[in-house]
């Protein structure tokens, strides 16, 4: 008889915590876990990245993609006539200026480039006055048709860190009230938030014409 | 359809560009996260160091136009072929 309570309570026991255990547990929506965006780096890219973020602590790459780039996708702008004759006539395999070390490309969080594209869109057209406010640069640098620039840096497994001064391209601000140039931080002189994509891949990123 | 002869078409985004009158000029291409280009003309002592160095002197120029786009006033926004 107490063999077959003892029996019972356990087979009752059972079935209360399988209830609970079946409940329906949905799992909550994870975001995605990235590597380091300087993984993808050779061993000079990282000692520069490290030194930048040296430069920048307590804040560095890491925090800054974090922070600005969640979904790792990054946009630019380009002028048409350049795209043309410096990516397409050229056969170019990665985007940006190059020299022995690689090819050095800033770019922006892709939602903020896009957006700023669409809002300045009529009728068909770009407003460059329209990208450049929300940009924080001069109207004239966005004149003509424009190609708009995507890549997924974790697909790609492209390397990016933080710009330095050194790297080409870099128009440093002579003063604190200077648009439209280099200052060391993560952040283009406008607010945007930028970083150094090394050797980003032509043939996986997503061109746009801004008409 | 530019009637320029391209001498050097370098992977730094700078072409070197001659007229058929024989101006020389610079046509980089500036800017960070928006990219566009600027023409610079070379002076008569631009070209002269351009004939004796090649390149190198090209190469030069070229990083100082990134480097300070406005280029002392004298470079112009530059677009089509």
């Amino acid at each position: 008889m107490r063999v077959m309570l003892r029996s019972a309570l356990l087979c009752s026991l059972f079935i209360v915590v399988g209830c609970k255990t079946g409940a329906e547990v949905r799992p909550t929506p994870q975001e995605p876990v990235f590597e380091s965006t300087v993984a993808y780096c050779d061993e000079t890219q990282k000692a520069i990245s490290k030194d930048a973020d040296l430069r920048a602590s307590p804040y560095g790459i890491d925090q800054h993609v974090d922070k600005n780039f969640k979904d790792r996708k990054v946009s630019w702008l380009m002028t048409d006539s350049a795209y043309q004759k410096f990516i397409v006539q050229t056969g170019a395999k990665n985007f940006g200026r190059c020299n022995d070390s690689g090819c050095f490309l800033f770019a922006a969080p892709a939602a903020t480039i896009q957006e700023a594209v669409a809002k300045s869109m009529v009728d068909g057209k770009h407003a460059p006055a329209v990208i450049g406010q929300a940009l924080g640069l001069p109207a004239k640098n966005f004149e003509g048709t424009l190609r708009m620039m995507t890549l997924d840096l974790a697909a790609s497994k492209t390397c990016a860190r933080l710009p330095v001064d050194e790297d080409p391209g870099v128009w440093k601000c002579q003063t604190p009230e200077d648009t439209d140039c280099f200052k060391f931080g993560g952040y283009t002189s406008g607010g945007i938030p930028e970083l150094m994509a090394i050797n980003a891949p032509v043939e996986q990123a997503t061109v746009t014409e801004v008409p | 359809m530019s009637d320029e002869e391209v001498l050097i078409q370098s992977p730094l985004m700078y072409r070197l560009l001659r007229a058929p009158d024989g101006t020389l000029t610079l046509e980089v291409v500036v800017g960070g996260i928006a990219m566009y280009e600027v023409r610079v003309r070379l002076n008569a002592d631009e070209a002269a160091a351009y004939a004796r160095e090649g390149r190198a002197f090209a190469d030069r120029m070229a990083r100082a136009i990134m480097a300070d786009p406005p280029f002392g006033g004298r470079s112009v926004r530059g677009s089509g072929a």
